[in-house]
């Protein structure tokens, strides 16, 4: 595996966090819960405790999960925090940066082999390059501190529709 | 009428903002506030958390008022599908138009307060109305 890259951070900025229980039973509105946390790319702190860098979509989306928390009969509240260090603030955007990097990895890995499975030109290849675009939009909405993998995966999938021009944009 | 929401106005609140005016309260009023208790008394809030007129059941706002007002229009449909992937992104409809317009309104937002977006983004949720009128009326893109 290749090394990781380190996240720069200038000053500890805004986080929000999302502290919230649910009732175990029923599961369907925890794992419903859990699968928006997981597509917004949270950094999990501890048991019902989340967090993301505070923003006005991050901001919207986490009171919308805490309402719908509050629906589903649990409790649930937004905070504003910031991290006492940069040590601190730098760890968990790193964690952060190396979950999406190994998603962009995967992305990669796909593509090629697409490359190999499909014809250039052929609408099956169409078909793949238009997944991998949809999947490869899904990874950086989520992707609060953008790694190197990322122009990687970009790249990848750009050279599975244009397999001519690579060389230009890759190298 | 007096509606409420919350300050800093995304896509769905200005397709909400939008679907008052011209369906439900011609001369709506509108207050944009920072937290749920600075709401006046008289006026009805929407896209905030514990609104009733928030987002429910997987609904986003949008969808949350043509139910509610029992607005059935296919054309106010077709707009909140979009309106739905814009604020949501959750893959639940296809909404190619989804991803630009969360771009355009995100934007605009970055040039002006919330009155503005509203008034900027009127013609334009009229444009996509007729839009989406005519591709009904013609069953394919109109040109």
């Amino acid at each position: 595996m290749s090394v990781m890259s380190t996240v720069r951070i200038s000053s500890p900025g805004e986080w929000l966090l999302l502290s919230y229980r649910m009732p175990r039973e029923p599961s369907t509105p925890r794992i419903g819960i859990w699968r928006k946390l997981k597509r917004l790319g949270v950094a999990q702190l501890g048991d019902g405790l989340v967090a993301l860098p505070a923003d006005a979509r991050t901001r919207e989306h986490l009171d919308w999960i805490a309402d719908e928390i509050t629906e589903a009969g649990g409790a649930a509240g937004v905070w504003i925090a910031r991290p006492a260090t940069k040590a601190q603030e730098r760890q968990l955007a790193q964690a952060m940066a190396d979950a999406r990097a190994a998603e962009y990895r995967e992305l990669r890995k796909t593509a090629g082999e697409q490359a190999d499975a499909t014809a250039a030109g052929s609408a099956e290849r169409a078909r793949a390059v238009r997944r991998l675009r949809d999947e490869l939009r899904r990874i950086q909405r989520r992707d609060y501190f953008p790694p190197p993998e990322r122009d990687a995966a970009r790249a990848a999938v750009d050279a599975l529709r244009y397999p001519d021009e690579i060389t230009e944009d890759t190298a | 009428m007096k509606w409420a929401t919350r300050a800093g106005v995304h896509i769905d609140r200005a397709a909400c903002a939008w679907l008052i005016r011209r369906d439900i309260d011609p001369d709506a009023e509108f207050v944009f506030v920072t937290d749920p208790e600075e709401v006046p008394d008289e006026a009805t809030p929407f896209d905030m958390r514990g609104a009733e007129l928030g987002h429910h059941h997987d609904d986003c706002s949008f969808e949350t008022i043509l139910r509610r007002y029992d607005l059935t229009d296919r054309v106010l449909w077709a707009i909140a599908r979009i309106v739905h992937e814009a604020d949501l992104d959750d893959g639940r409809y296809d909404a190619p138009e989804a991803h630009g317009l969360d771009v355009i309104l995100r934007g605009l937002s970055m040039i002006g307060d919330d009155s503005h977006t509203l008034t900027a983004t009127k013609p334009l949720f009229d444009g996509l109305y007729e839009y989406y009128r005519r591709r009904n009326l013609l069953g394919r893109e109109p040109a």
